[in-house]
């Protein structure tokens, strides 16, 4: 069971990481279809990986140890991309090209370490509850090698 | 602790199942699911990740990576397979692909081991602090479950200066994907 606290912890991470899930979403679809992304994609992506990247900052104090790193490293990658993104909006052909795919993988990463900031805020949540470590500390033990 | 999971089902709609079972449980708080991606074997043995990739700019990374991963699930010389896969051009049907003999009955075996053929899987990126809620949930679906660290994928990783290399993690998807056909 989840305190208050514990709570609006979680939430404002769901949040924030759907809204990265969302980013990556809408500029892979992109890069995946017919033709390929557009200017329009590109620029649309830099406008919302700023904005992502906001949310992102904002909840960065309200998390600590591996959680706070993790979102820390989540703001930095989607900045470089967003940067990279407006970079991208001048050019054309293979480097236009690069842009997009530089998008998705800076996407991606964001996602994957807002993901690893809520794998810890999670778990050291868990671990705040003695319920719920002794219910999980002796499966964890027989689990490590399942065959 | 963070694992690599492939969980084996007998055909694709059964592994989009497990998926989104899976995405469930995060959403629970269960588990953390980093990325996900499901794979086929066909009954020639070869191997097909489902993206979303249509574009041919993105079509020449689809395939290599995969064999990887796979490898990379199945121990020190599944990975050699998955490396010989991608310097032969795609890691369709790695195993088969394997030229060291050294190595080869080895590998095979323990790709196998991994995924059959005919046979569909989901490789996942997770984090979770016991194995229980991804086990019994996948049993339930007709799933068999493999583990693998990701601290030994790493040991794995020797590949990484290859020109060939290409990051697997780019095939897990963060987020529940699931191809329109299997919706």
């Amino acid at each position: 069971m989840s305190t208050g606290t514990d709570t609006k912890v979680k939430d404002a991470l769901d949040h924030v990481r759907a809204a990265a899930q969302e980013l990556h979403g809408a500029i892979s679809d992109a890069a995946a279809k017919q033709g390929g992304a557009t200017k329009a994609d590109l620029e649309v992506f830099a406008q919302k990986a700023k904005s992502v990247a906001q949310s992102l900052k904002s909840s960065i104090n309200t998390q600590q140890g591996a959680a706070k790193k993790a979102l820390t490293e989540a703001a930095s990658e989607l900045e470089t991309s967003q940067k990279q993104a407006a970079e991208g909006l001048k050019a054309s052909g293979q480097a236009f090209q690069n842009s997009i795919r530089q998008a998705v993988g800076g996407a991606r990463a964001s996602v994957q370490k807002v993901s690893e900031a809520l794998a810890a805020a999670r778990s050291a949540a868990a671990g705040q509850h003695p319920a719920a470590t002794a219910a999980k500390n002796p499966t964890t033990t027989s689990a490590k090698n399942p065959k | 602790m963070r694992n690599y999971v492939a969980v084996v089902f007998d055909d694709r709609r059964k592994a989009y199942r497990g998926l989104h079972a899976l995405w469930a449980l995060d959403g629970e708080a269960e588990v953390t699911v980093h990325g996900t991606a499901v794979i086929h074997r066909d009954d020639l043995g070869q191997i097909q990740v489902d993206t979303k990739e249509t574009h041919p700019a993105l079509g020449t990374a689809v395939g290599v990576g995969i064999g990887a991963l796979l490898g990379a699930l199945a121990g020190p010389a599944g990975a050699a397979i998955g490396a010989v896969g991608a310097a032969t051009g795609g890691v369709i049907g790695a195993a088969v692909d394997l030229d060291r003999s050294d190595t080869r009955q080895q590998a095979a075996d323990e790709t196998r081991f991994v995924l059959g053929f005919g046979q569909s899987a989901v490789i996942a990126d997770v984090s979770e602090d016991w194995t229980t809620p991804i086990d019994t949930q996948m049993r339930n679906l007709g799933g068999h479950v493999y583990r693998r660290a990701k601290s030994d994928l790493q040991d794995d990783a020797r590949f990484e200066d290859s020109e060939f290399y290409y990051p697997y993690e780019n095939y897990l998807y963060p987020y529940e994907y699931i191809p329109p056909a299997y919706m």
